[in-house]
């Protein structure tokens, strides 16, 4: 069964084209239309790399593109870059502390992008992915990913053991 | 510095491994680049373009933006002027955000940065200034806005550690400090205290008695009868003193053990009955803003079961600990005393066994910590389909919903399981472990009792068994001592969180009362937001004589219901001021104030009780005769009359027992009973019938009579008869009129709602 509904339209390689511009943003251009846009994807976890919804300034929904592969070779290259940005966590190499306090929880972490510590509340529990992996997200809404958290060292297994299943 | 800012920047300092402010030669040479101009906003952005953690600032001037970056040990900064800002746009992401400022189209961007989630706020206030001043300048103002009393450094402080403050709003102190403060709690009770510990203390000394009497009489009286050294009657006379002795002994004790009890006890039950009454007390005093940052269900737990928690540790664990540590101190000392040589096997290994205590009980709660996240995952499941039933029902997704619950239902178990196979093991291995200490002593002193070695009279080694027997319970409270000081001063942290928040609306020394309030609200050049930086009104200017009827209306998110809260003076302004009758709000009796101020909301709030109870809330001892012409007023006394227990019908919690429509008018009879001189209706018929709505329209016709009476309403139609009508959009009164004046202009906002709200009809 197939559904279609709603208005906007889905990228195909004659219609859609994007570019990085002199002005630092992500232009889409569809016809004679144009916008700066940003890149939301619809399935973060699930089907990163598709279906990606490029929204202008006022959050309303230009383009959406299925597939990256309808795009051309420079507008896919365009939007990829876009996706480094919008799809940037936090990944989580080793785990050097938790500790519990009154209503927080205290983490101390290395990942890729060096050195962080970060708090999440005592009953916000790590995610689970659905490829695998965890996702902690902290008070402030950054999100943590440990691809893999059975091949990090013996520390950071032990400290993560009561957070994974 | 104010409190709330030094907890801030404890925050920042124990919590987030970054900058407690902008660098103080950053800003001294940005101001010198601005030829000194202050700094009065500044952001860091904490990711570079390749989105690895670095240390950038934005900083923001009254005319110039600057962007620092380090270049080794040196600041790069470029700056630009404000009014070349053609547009700032932001681009959020799941954790790293853009902020791009642009200046002529096709040029390259004035400043690109990038940061994290935790820096966004700061951003969001840049952006937001920078907003307001392209749009000061498009309107030809000219002005650049401008931020309301603020200092730079307490506003990025607070945008920083705003989100853990509200999680948790004490920095968690040194353990010691927060014992001192709970045992504090104990002072006016010091008497009972004392007698509580005397007793105590009783119990301890006088349980070394048995075994010591039990060792003298074998030693001193049963063996020199059995030899014939002593004669039979004068042992028998000793026998039996010893044994009066000992039941007196145990007399003792147990009186004891009933005043211990029955002191700390009540005792402890004071010390939480004062904990509860104080930050209930508080509680009731906070502002508004603490109930938004704070979960119901959370602030309720803090009342009864961290005082419950506070109760247990006053009441026991404050003496069990430190008698505890006496007991063991005087076993041991008795022990080395009676055979220092046996002694040392039964004292030596103590500190191992409280050691082995206190590893347990930490792994342990690493079990329980995955046994509560498992818990969790079950009691969601509850939460989602049992207030979700129908759609469940609808969707015939019983059976995956069955398995769903068995499923996380056998995890659980499992978890709690594993928790079981620890305790249940370790127990019994440290028991044995004592039992080893036992057996060992057997082995050295059964030598010594036979002749080998150095003498062991039978009697000393009868006590010293009897004492060894002691030894399990203080090693067990001592080992767990580290968990239940920890349970105790969470406990007390979540409680002085609470007692230490200062309430944001308070009254001034010697408070001004209107008597009686004539209901002239005057709001003069009025700005406010909620987080001192982004303004929800601005520059609201209006002046309402007694007696008026004032529709508020405009788009959602505009600012009508700000307005009227700070017409109750649930917050103060941040800018300009709000006068009643002529007076600054602000220095006014609030409590008084507010008596004169009547509500309906959208959704009416009625507690646990009786119909009439809800309808005399604000004035408990009204004759029952009012209370009937008020809910005759509201329309209410037929309904009510038809219920069986007619006023006196408990309507359960939150009224649930009642529609939608009767809720309303009990609370608009509640607000009529009240007699209020200024009236608040925050869109009261919204969400009931048409025929309901008519009969409140009645009820409100006639409680609005002769009051000055703020109505926010949706359906405009309802406001028709409203002295003047004031059109709210992005926090500015950008229309006002009667009905009729406000239809007249073809362009304006109101027409253009009304004609919209006809279509849709």
């Amino acid at each position: 069964m197939t559904l279609t509904f709603g208005k906007s339209a889905t990228a195909t390689r004659a219609e859609l084209t994007l570019e990085w511009r002199a002005d630092g943003s992500l232009w889409a251009v569809r016809g004679e239309e144009e916008r700066p846009v940003s890149v939301r994807r619809c399935f973060p976890w699930t089907e990163p790399a598709r279906h990606l919804s490029l929204r202008d300034a006022d959050e309303e929904e230009f383009a959406f593109v299925k597939d990256p592969v309808d795009l051309d070779a420079r507008s896919r290259a365009a939007l990829e870059r876009a996706l480094a940005v919008a799809g940037f966590v936090f990944e989580v190499t080793s785990v050097l502390e938790i500790e519990e306090e009154v209503e927080i929880r205290r983490w101390q972490v290395e990942t890729r992008q060096g050195p962080r510590t970060f708090q999440t509340r005592l009953d916000d529990w790590p995610r689970g992915l659905p490829h695998g992996g965890l996702l902690i997200r902290d008070l402030a809404g950054d999100l943590y990913h440990l691809s893999q958290p059975e091949h990090l060292d013996k520390q950071s297994r032990e400290l993560l053991w009561a957070f994974v299943d | 510095m104010s409190t709330v800012q030094q907890l801030d920047d404890q925050i920042i300092t124990r919590y987030i491994a970054q900058p407690l402010r902008l660098p103080a030669e950053l800003r001294r040479e940005i101001e010198r680049v601005w030829q000194g101009a202050p700094v009065q906003l500044y952001a860091l952005a904490d990711l570079d373009q390749s989105l690895r953690l670095t240390e950038a600032w934005v900083a923001l001037g009254p005319r110039h933006v600057a962007v620092a970056r380090r270049s080794g040990e040196e600041w790069e900064i470029r700056s630009f002027e404000r009014r070349s800002i053609q547009a700032v746009r932001e681009a959020p992401g799941l954790s790293a955000n853009t902020l791009t400022i642009l200046g002529p189209p096709d040029e390259p961007a004035l400043a690109l940065v990038r940061y994290t989630h935790r820096q966004r706020r700061a951003f969001e206030n840049i952006r937001f200034v920078l907003e307001e001043g392209m749009g000061d300048a498009a309107r030809g103002t000219g002005a650049r806005h401008e931020i309301p009393g603020m200092d730079a450094d307490r506003v990025y402080a607070e945008s920083i550690a705003r989100p853990i403050r509200e999680a948790q709003a004490l920095v968690s102190g040194r353990q010691t400090a927060v014992l001192r403060r709970l045992i504090g709690y104990l002072k006016p009770y010091r008497r009972q205290l004392t007698l509580g510990m005397g007793a105590a203390t009783v119990i301890t000394l006088v349980s070394l008695i048995p075994p010591y009497l039990a060792g003298v009489l074998i030693d001193h009286v049963v063996r020199p009868a059995q030899a014939g050294a002593l004669p039979l009657e004068r042992a028998w006379t000793i026998a039996w003193i010893a044994v009066a002795a000992m039941a007196v002994v145990y007399l003792v004790k147990q009186a004891a053990a009933h005043i211990r009890l029955r002191l700390m006890a009540i005792l402890g039950e004071w010390v939480a009955r004062d904990l509860r009454d104080e930050l209930y007390e508080h509680i009731q005093r906070l502002s508004l803003a603490f109930f938004s940052r704070k979960r119901t269900g959370s602030l309720i737990t803090r009342v009864s079961a961290d005082t419950d928690r506070l109760w247990e540790f006053l009441a026991f664990g404050v003496v069990d600990v430190s008698l505890s540590l006496v007991q063991l101190l005087g076993l041991g000392t008795v022990l080395l005393t009676l055979d220092w040589r046996l002694g040392l096997i039964m004292t030596v290994p103590v500190p191992f066994f409280c050691w082995v205590i206190y590893r347990h009980g930490e792994n342990i709660s690493r079990l329980f910590i995955r046994a509560w996240r498992k818990w969790s995952r079950v009691t969601d499941v509850l939460s989602d389909t049992i207030p979700g039933i129908r759609v469940v029902k609808a969707f015939n997704q019983e059976q995956r919903e069955i398995e769903r619950f068995g499923e996380r239902n056998e995890d659980v178990t499992a978890e709690f399981n594993r928790i079981h196979a620890s305790w249940t093991t370790f127990w019994p291995l440290l028991v044995l472990g004592v039992h080893t200490m036992t057996v060992t002593v057997w082995v050295f002193a059964v030598p010594r009792l036979l002749g080998d070695g150095v003498a062991l009279p039978v009697g000393t080694f009868v006590s010293f068994l009897l004492y060894t027997t002691m030894f399990l319970g203080p090693i067990d409270v001592i080992g767990q001592m580290a968990r239940t000081i920890n349970r105790a001063t969470t406990s007390a942290h979540r409680v002085f969180e609470v007692l230490d928040t200062e309430p944001e609306v308070r009254d001034v020394a010697e408070p001004v009362r209107l008597e009686p309030v004539h209901g002239r609200v005057t709001f003069e050049h009025v700005t406010f937001g909620y987080d001192g930086v982004r303004q929800v009104l601005r520059g609201v200017s209006f002046d309402v004589t007694p007696g008026e009827l004032i529709g508020l209306v405009g788009p959602s998110g505009g600012g009508k219901t700000t307005i009227v809260n700070l017409i109750a003076r649930f917050y103060d302004v941040t800018g300009g001021a709000i006068r009643i009758d002529g007076v600054d709000i602000r220095r006014l009796d609030t409590g008084h104030f507010r008596r004169q101020i009547g509500m309906v909301l959208q959704d009416p709030y009625l507690f646990h009780g009786t119909v009439l109870e809800n309808i005399r809330y604000g004035l408990p001892d009204a004759p029952l005769a009012q209370v009937i012409v008020a809910a005759q007023a509201a329309n209410a006394h037929d309904f009510i009359t038809k219920l069986q227990h007619g006023y006196d019908t408990v309507v359960g919690e939150r009224g649930h027992t009642l529609s939608g429509g009767e809720r309303q008018r009990v609370s608009i009879a509640r607000a009529i009973l009240h007699n209020p001189r200024i009236l608040i209706l925050d869109e009261a018929t919204s969400s009931v019938d048409t025929e309901t709505e008519r009969e409140i329209q009645q009820a409100l016709e006639r409680l609005v009579a002769g009051r000055t009476v703020f109505a926010i309403a949706h359906r405009l139609s309802t406001l028709r008869k409203a002295s003047r009508l004031f059109v709210i959009e992005e926090g500015r009164l950008v229309e006002h009129g009667t009905h009729a004046e406000l239809l007249q202009r073809s362009e304006g906002m109101y027409r253009r709602l009304y004609e919209l709200q006809l279509q849709l009809q």
